[in-house]
């Protein structure tokens, strides 16, 4: 199993736990105040009409990441 | 306790009730003004507690104390600078353990405060049941209240908590860390112990802790004077970093969060299993992934057309009633008062009176604007529009939101730089903002009817057209250049939204914001928009001769206005329209996009200026029955117009004709210049000058309200950037088109 998996690798309706936030300055600020901590619990619900960007559950509410938002996020494989 | 007024405020995250407490507990004993240098609202009220009167303030919502946007910044800095003696933390119920975090780090501050777990009916029925003293308790013992905002219910407990809160009996609350993390606070509190201005003003452990998470806002405050601090407390993270494997910031957001695991567990019980609610099953619909866009595109263009459309019969009444009635009352009374005729008379009507109006004409289209804004934003749609729109927006480097600013500025650039305001981060909402000048608005279509249909006949929807889009094109290439260029290297804000559950907007809060919005713009505006009125008919008053007997006597072209003009026309002469008349419309298209086409028929028209009702004397009774007529008359076309979106939205598919609804047929009006003008014009303008002409007008300055919206919202500087920018692309366009046409031979004519 690919040991390094991100978020924006989940398909709809799949549920994984936060591993580590990469990145740094006000984007890893700002996940981490929204509850994307290490063993956070997330689920992906789905795409925007486009693609971009994905929207969550985590924390019983919906958020919304770009892409490469997501892709900063190391999820438990 | 000290006599005096208290300051309470209200805190949270966005969306959680903050406003209908607020509103609840103020009533009618509130105001709405704006922060300090910031184009953010600011909320004051005052409540009475136990006979006694405090001020409320509603903070703008925020999701942590570290700040990102703008609101989250005044709110931040109100709550660690002001101190305001009790906080009342706001937290949606039904969503508490996000909300919690901020909890946490306000309680940290050890300010007394109050938890109102908002919004508990949502969380019954979602089937959470939560235990308020339990939550009390693991909460060092702050006072907790159960409320519903939107119901009212829960104000008297929360009134007594706050009293509660006041005589300060709860102990500090202190979130225990890892012991790591723990020694190292204690090392550091000791040492900010050693000054004590500073703890003066923080709870040392609190400062202790920020430092040790590298707390931007308040490392950049102390980075300056206390250098030793801010090293010591690199060392000491950087230590425990070591130890622990990983960044403080990190550990310390973990520790919260394991924390407030903790505390849900022992005051939350769920029962049920959680369900599908509504609102999710709503935005499968709304952020469907083929009728998703569809929809958002119906959604705005219903916005577009209530802020162009819905409103311009109040806009041509409030026009009508100053430019009729009132001036004629103006009129009667200065001649009663013997100056009649005089330069007093002009200065009344011609400069106060129609700068008055130029203010007021913008509330019919500002009050359909925030309507459309608050329901979108109450309803929680805003967020989806976003989240819909972020993929095509972020070409330009701007943000899903902008999509609604930039489609309004085609209907009236000071809407859309209002518009701008539901944006979070400053420098999105200035770019967004210089973007929306390249819509090309509402006033300049009758410019282009006009040349277009003069010069190329049947084919003037095509130069029209082109044009629309030689806007657009203009605001990508910008744009991308401010993009690629001057925000270069510069990491995009995080995008990462909440996207709320849906509600139901609810009528008193979106009046409450119209009003306000409203009554906020006129008050702002005012000065500036009468003051730059009284110049301009300065200008047009004095006589470039400087000879003081013609003071308001001469022509336009003989004015200061016309020597103007005449100064400037020559810059025009490599885009073909070098005559100072030309430049004498430009100029007055400054003022007014609207004005254009009366200052061209009065240029090239040879038409004296509209003093047409004059000559009919009307008496007061005449002029009430006409205000309150034409009041009546705009009323039902406003309702007509409102209904006629849906035809006029239909009919824009290909083999739907639906009839529109006519309810008072409107004479067409009749221009007896208007032959004079268009001979006056083909003589002084070749098909190509007039397509260089238009292509000028779409890209210039925007109209003197606009810029005064934007130096109010985005400052000086800004505007005169938009000034120095437009004025240099509209010159570069214009010239190009017409010596790119004369090259290719298509100069004659
Ligand atoms: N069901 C329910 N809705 C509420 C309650 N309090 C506020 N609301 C609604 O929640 C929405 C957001 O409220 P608002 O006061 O604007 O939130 P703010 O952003 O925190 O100021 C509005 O539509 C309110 O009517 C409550 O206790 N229960
Ligand atoms: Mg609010």
């Amino acid at each position: 199993m690919n040991t390094s998996r991100t978020l924006d690798h989940l398909m709809p309706g799949q549920t994984a736990r936060v591993r580590r936030v990469g990145s740094a300055g006000a984007l890893r600020r700002r996940l981490l105040d929204m509850g994307l901590v290490r063993g956070a619990e997330i689920e992906m619900l789905k795409r925007a009409p486009l693609g971009d960007p994905i929207e969550y559950r985590v924390r019983g509410y919906h958020l919304s990441l770009r892409q490469a938002e997501a892709r900063m996020i190391e999820i438990e494989a | 306790m000290t006599a005096g007024p208290f300051t309470i405020a209200l805190a949270g995250n966005p969306n959680v009730g903050k406003s209908t407490l607020f509103n609840a507990l103020t009533g009618s004993r509130q105001h709405v003004g704006n922060w300090p240098g910031k184009t953010v609202e600011k909320k004051e009220g005052r409540t009475t507690i136990n006979g006694r009167d405090i001020v409320v303030v509603d903070l703008p919502g925020t999701y942590s104390l570290a700040a990102h946007s703008v609101e989250e910044i005044i709110a931040r800095d109100f709550i660690i600078c002001e101190r305001p003696q009790v906080i009342i933390v706001v937290v949606d119920a039904a969503n508490l353990e996000r909300n919690l975090y901020l909890a946490c780090q306000i309680l940290e501050l050890e300010t007394p405060a109050v938890l109102a777990l908002n919004m508990s009916d949502e969380a019954h029925k979602r089937g959470v049941h939560l235990d308020p003293q339990a939550l009390s308790a693991a909460l060092g013992g702050i006072p907790v209240v159960e409320t519903v905002g939107s119901r009212g219910i829960g104000l008297d407990a929360l009134k007594a908590a706050i009293q509660t809160a006041l005589a300060g009996s709860s102990q500090p609350f202190h979130l225990a860390y890892d012991a790591l993390i723990e020694a190292g606070i204690a090392r550091l509190a000791a040492r900010i112990g050693a000054y004590p201005e500073l703890t003066a003003v923080y709870p040392a452990r609190w400062l202790a802790l920020k430092l040790l998470e590298a707390d931007t806002g308040i490392v950049a405050q102390l980075e300056r004077e206390y250098p030793a601090l801010i090293g010591a407390a690199r060392t000491i993270a950087q230590n425990i970093a070591e130890t622990l494997g990983d960044e403080l910031e990190i550990l310390i957001a973990d520790q919260r969060y394991q924390f407030i695991g903790s505390v849900i567990s022992a005051s939350v019980t769920r029962t049920g299993r959680a369900q599908i609610t509504p609102s999710e099953r709503i935005d499968t619909i709304l952020t469907h992934r083929i009728w998703g866009i569809p929809l958002f595109l119906a959604l705005m263009w219903v916005v577009f057309q209530f802020t162009a459309n819905v409103s311009a019969p109040f806009v041509d009444w409030i026009d009508g009633v100053i430019s009729g009635p009132i001036t004629r009352w103006a009129s009667t009374l200065l001649t009663a008062l013997g100056l009649g005729g005089s330069w007093v008379q002009s200065l009344v009507t011609d400069g106060i009176i129609a700068g008055v109006g130029g203010v007021l004409v913008f509330i019919p289209v500002l009050t359909f604007l925030y309507l459309a804004i608050a329901l979108l934003e109450d309803s929680g749609y805003m967020a989806r529009a976003a989240f819909i729109m972020d993929r095509v927006m972020r070409i330009l480097g701007l943000h899903g939101k902008s999509f609604l600013p930039l489609l309004i500025g085609f209907g009236c650039t000071v809407p859309a730089i209002y518009a701008t305001r539901t944006l979070e981060h400053e420098q999105d909402r200035k770019l967004t903002g210089f973007l929306a000048t390249f819509m090309s608005c509402g006033a300049r279509l009758p410019v282009y009817v006009v040349f277009a249909s003069l010069f190329f006949g049947a084919r003037a929807g095509n130069l029209i057209f082109a044009l629309y889009l030689l806007g657009i094109v203009v605001a990508f290439v910008t744009g991308w250049i401010m993009k690629h260029l001057i925000y270069r290297g510069q990491p995009p804000h995080p995008f990462v939204m909440e996207l709320p559950p849906y509600r139901l907007p609810t009528l008193s809060s979106v009046l409450r914001t119209i009003r306000g919005r409203i009554q906020e713009f006129v008050q702002r505006a005012f000065t500036i928009i009468l003051a730059c009125s009284v110049i301009i008919w300065l200008l047009m008053a004095l006589p470039a001769t400087l000879d003081w007997r013609d003071f308001n006597q001469v022509s336009i072209s003989d004015s200061w206005f016309g020597a103007i003009s005449g100064v400037a026309a020559p810059a025009f002469a490599p885009a073909g329209f070098g005559q100072p008349e030309a430049a004498g419309v430009l100029l007055s298209g400054f003022i007014a996009k609207e004005v254009i086409i009366g200052t061209i028929s009065q240029i090239y028209g040879g038409e004296t200026a509209d003093e047409a009702d004059s000559s009919t004397p009307s008496t007061l009774a005449d002029d009430l029955r006409e205000i309150v007529y034409t009041f009546g008359q705009a009323a039902v076309l406003t309702a007509q117009e409102a209904i006629n979106i849906l035809p006029r939205t239909a009919n824009l598919l290909p083999g739907v004709d639906l009839p529109e609804a006519n309810f008072l047929p409107l004479e067409a009006e009749t221009d007896a210049a208007s032959g004079q003008m268009n001979q006056a014009l083909t003589q002084a303008f070749t098909p190509l000058s007039a397509v260089a002409f238009t292509v000028f007008v779409l890209l210039y300055v925007p109209c003197l309200t606009a810029l005064t919206a934007m130096r109010l919202e985005f400052g000086v500087r800004w505007m005169l950037y938009q000034v120095v920018y437009t004025a240099a692309v509209a010159w570069v366009g214009a010239v190009a088109v017409y010596q790119g046409g004369l090259l290719l031979g298509l100069g004659g004519g």
